[in-house]
């Protein structure tokens, strides 16, 4: 047995601290894993519990990222428990295998601290990583900070391995804002997290010798299309209820509430912002200074990203004039993820707002309090003209002539 | 097997070889004795692959057991150490099995797909 | 530990129920299948299997049939290895929580990872490598027939010098592929590992004999099994099992294993060797090089056979 771990009413843990407990308290039977910045203290910390005795489930120090996840894989094909950790250039090395993953309906849990991109090659935090793997057929979940990396984290076992969802989920947090600033986290005891998250259930397992299972099988065109509609209509139909029951449950244990979408300021707002990771909290605080200017500034952040919540988002904008879509990875060639997902939520909405993107922080660049100012200024502007006062597309930041397009 | 519906698919394309739990490992239980289900190839047919089909010759054998153990194809049927036959559902026709038949004439031979195995075996070659 | 099944002879072995079921898409005489059935065979423990994507993968699990009558994954190209040793992290973790599936308490699931030569000398030697370091208690087998025939023929590292393939095709000016085929054998006894082997489906008491040596070894066990492949080596359907005594009697594919990484013991020594010579001709693959201006090939062919024969033989005098 695993020695169980003393923690205090409030700890001071960074977000990778956060998801590594979160993850020990969870008791994963398989960690396959390969450390990557600026994930890496996630399976530093968990090695570390292993050394201490305070794991008792196997520990598999793979060789890269795509081998993380085809252990993770293999290990949750054959029944139990599966969980690991990665950023950027794992993250896309892993990326076969994602689908695969979610293909075969294994609920693999994968803390992913985001990371941009190469080339230019940076282990500074943005969300290219965590927009890779968004037709990956995960559930994405998203932490804005350190306290619900580890919530969101114990919360997506019980989602993924409920036995009417079966599919891998990714708790995302941001790369060192999150994973590397100490904050004050209010764990769970090691008896309540766990049995939070409950026993794991096996369902279809390889171990299970007296079934004898085929994982893995070729389809062509008689056959693909029909598991690819399944897999689709499960994550269409059948998280969002799952999850706002966990989250429920949640709420209940700890008093913490999660939403689908989260929502602040919400109730009158004119103009927001919609935005994910830590700049929702820079955000909800700038919208918060602007309502002394009298602009009535709002703040809408999705909490699930895949599933994309179209009703709930369609729901949280239902009432704004002007709305600033913030995409934290360069879309290379189109708008921004964030702004098409809300646009085309809201296109069939009563509601059509102004709807502009904004691209900020890229490898890590600031996400400022005046950046975040002079958009709901922009917004406000829009939200009065009822049409765009700027180009659809701004480049926040960047030395060089303005960015722009359209 | 006929094809399903979307909504009528198990999750993540799995495939079950038995249709009911096994008490035994398949190790232990002879093919007649399996609950296999629809989806176990051992349901399916590639006899149509053949353009020549195996005969045996029963009377020539001698149970070496060189065709059970070299037929790609599980088709050589053995049961207490005898060969009975061949499984014509399975069989390709590769006719790795007449050419590893040690007897003289041969135990297996050869024969075009649509001729009658007892005019095969009426016509059966003398010992060389 | 379980006890090893008893094969004195055929008619005893013949006696196995096989779990590897026809009726697979494979084709006509293909190597693949008589391995697979003599690996399976050779153990009446349960099994875990995995495969790599590949003439195997592809003909034996096509929706919706299965042709495995024991829990089996395919993920990709180049991982079942990692595939069957995360099933293999998740049986030991399960065992030591006590909280194995009913049917799984108190039995020894033998964890094989099958590839082919593509899989396991090219794309997919990463994760090999890998999950031989770390010491998974699996067995690794590559179907080594010298190219990639799922996808129609190309060449690999396990092409040798000379055979024509639809990526080092012979023509006007080449011979065909330039490379010699990697020594994966030596490359994976380097490893360390506690049991090497190479293997053909026609010595099946050689092969039966060194599965279960590896089923009854604790670590990672690594085996070579020469599958001669009807459609790109290019010889008739029927002939699998003679081209197969061609290659093992010319000392082509060597039979032998390696303990440990080092103490390499021949397990079979040809009554009458073969000139290479007989075994290229026997095949398509190689029928350029029977042209006046190629016929050195043959003979450097003959020589690096000879040479390879002696290596072996040394290494065994030597007891390293």
């Amino acid at each position: 047995m695993a020695e169980k771990m003393e923690l205090n009413e409030i700890e001071v843990w960074d977000g990778n601290m956060a998801a590594s407990q979160a993850l020990r308290q969870a008791q994963v039977d398989v960690v396959a894993a390969y450390p990557i910045t600026p994930s890496t203290p996630i399976v530093q910390n968990y090695s570390s519990f292993l050394a201490n005795g305070y794991i008792d489930g196997e520990f598999v120090m793979v060789e890269s990222e795509h081998a993380a996840m085809s252990g993770c894989v293999g290990a949750a094909a054959a029944g139990g428990r599966v969980a690991t950790a990665t950023s950027s250039q794992g993250f896309a090395l892993m990326s076969e295998v994602l689908y695969q993953a979610s293909g075969m309906r294994l609920p693999i849990v994968l803390t992913v601290v985001n990371r941009a991109l190469a080339a230019p090659l940076n282990v500074n935090g943005d969300h290219s990583d965590m927009y890779l793997g968004r037709d990956s057929g995960w559930i994405q979940l998203d932490a804005f900070n350190c306290q619900e990396a580890y919530d969101l984290t114990l919360m997506a076992f019980r989602i993924g391995e409920d036995h009417s969802i079966r599919l891998p989920v990714m708790v995302h947090q941001d790369g060192f804002i999150t994973s590397h600033t100490a904050e004050n986290v209010r764990p769970l005891s090691d008896d309540e997290a766990y049995e939070f998250v409950g026993e794991y259930k096996p369902m279809n397992a390889m171990l299970d010798l007296a079934r004898p299972v085929t994982y893995g099988v070729q389809t062509e065109e008689d056959w693909h299309f029909e598991h690819k509609a399944r897999q689709h209509a499960d994550l269409m139909t059948k998280v969002f209820g799952k999850v706002e029951e966990v989250f429920e449950a949640f709420e209940k244990k700890t008093g913490r509430k999660y939403n689908i979408v989260e929502e602040h300021y919400m109730d009158d707002a004119e103009v927001a912002i919609v935005a994910l990771g830590t700049t929702v909290e820079t955000a909800e605080m700038v919208a918060k200074m602007m309502r002394e200017k009298g602009i009535k500034a709002g703040v809408v952040a999705p909490r699930l990203f895949r599933p994309w919540p179209y009703e709930q988002i369609k729901k949280a904008l239902s009432k704004v004039k002007a709305v600033a879509c913030l995409d934290r990875s360069s879309p290379n060639g189109a708008l921004g993820a964030l702004y098409n997902e809300v646009t085309a939520s809201l296109y069939q909405s009563d509601n059509h707002p102004v709807i502009t993107n904004y691209i900020y922080g890229l490898g890590g660049r600031d996400f400022t309090v005046n950046h975040a100012k002079e958009i709901f200024e922009e917004l406000d502007a829009n939200a009065k003209e009822g049409r765009p006062t700027t180009p659809l597309q701004q480049f926040i930041g960047p030395r060089g002539p303005k960015l722009s397009f359209y | 097997m006929k094809y399903l519906g979307w909504d009528e698919l198990l999750p993540g394309a799995i495939l079950f070889s038995f249709d009911e739990e096994m008490e035994k490992d398949a190790s232990e239980v002879l093919p007649e004795n399996r609950p296999y289900a629809e989806t176990n190839s051992y349901k399916a047919y590639v006899g149509d692959w053949r353009v020549l089909k195996p005969v045996y010759n029963r009377d020539l054998c001698i149970d070496c057991q060189f065709c059970w153990i070299y037929c790609p194809d599980v088709s050589i049927i053995s049961r207490d150490k005898k060969m009975i036959g061949v499984d014509y559902d399975h069989c390709k026709g590769c006719g790795i099995c007449v050419e590893v038949c040690p007897t003289n004439p041969k135990s297996l031979l050869m024969f075009e797909e649509q001729v009658d195995n007892d005019k095969a075996l009426a016509e059966w070659p003398e010992k060389e | 530990m379980s006890e090893m099944k008893k094969i004195k002879n055929l008619k005893e072995f013949s006696t196995s129920a096989d779990r590897f079921e026809g009726a697979n898409l494979l084709c006509p005489g293909c190597a693949h299948s008589i391995i697979v059935r003599e690996i399976l065979n050779a153990t009446n423990d349960p099994m875990i299997l995995s495969a790599s994507t590949g003439c195997l993968e592809v003909c034996t699990a096509v929706y919706p049939y299965t042709s495995w009558d024991a829990s089996w994954i395919h993920i990709g190209f180049e991982n079942s290895s990692t595939a069957i040793a995360g099933a293999e992290a998740m049986y030991k973790a399960l065992k030591r929580k006590e909280r194995l599936p009913k049917s799984c308490e108190g039995k020894s699931p033998k964890f094989v990872a099958f590839g082919g030569d593509g899989a396991t000398f090219d794309i997919g030697f990463q994760w090999i490598s890998g999950c031989f370091e770390r010491g998974h208690d699996m067995m690794y087998v590559c179907l080594d027939n010298e190219v990639y025939a799922n996808t129609g023929g190309q060449r690999s590292s396990a092409t040798p010098i000379g055979a024509s393939t639809t990526t080092s095709p012979a023509g006007r000016v080449s011979y065909g592929e330039k490379m010699n085929k990697k020594d994966i054998v030596q490359i994976m006894a380097a490893h360390g590992s506690p049991y090497v082997a190479q293997v053909a489906p026609n010595k099946w008491k050689d092969m039966v004999k060194k599965i279960q040596k590896g089923f009854a070894t604790e670590g990672p066990v690594f085996i070579n099994a020469m599958s001669a492949c009807t459609t790109e080596w290019k010889f008739a359907p029927d002939d699998t099992i003679a081209v197969s005594d061609l290659a093992v009697d010319s000392l082509v594919f060597p039979l032998y294993e390696i303990e440990n990484g080092t103490k390499l013991t021949i397990t079979y020594r040809p009554k009458n060797k073969i000139p290479v010579r007989d075994y290229l001709g026997a095949q398509g693959r190689f029928k350029h090089l029977f042209k006046p201006e190629y016929e050195y090939l043959i003979d450097e062919w003959q020589k690096r056979v000879d040479d390879y024969w002696e290596y072996l033989q040394r290494r065994e005098e030597a007891g390293v």
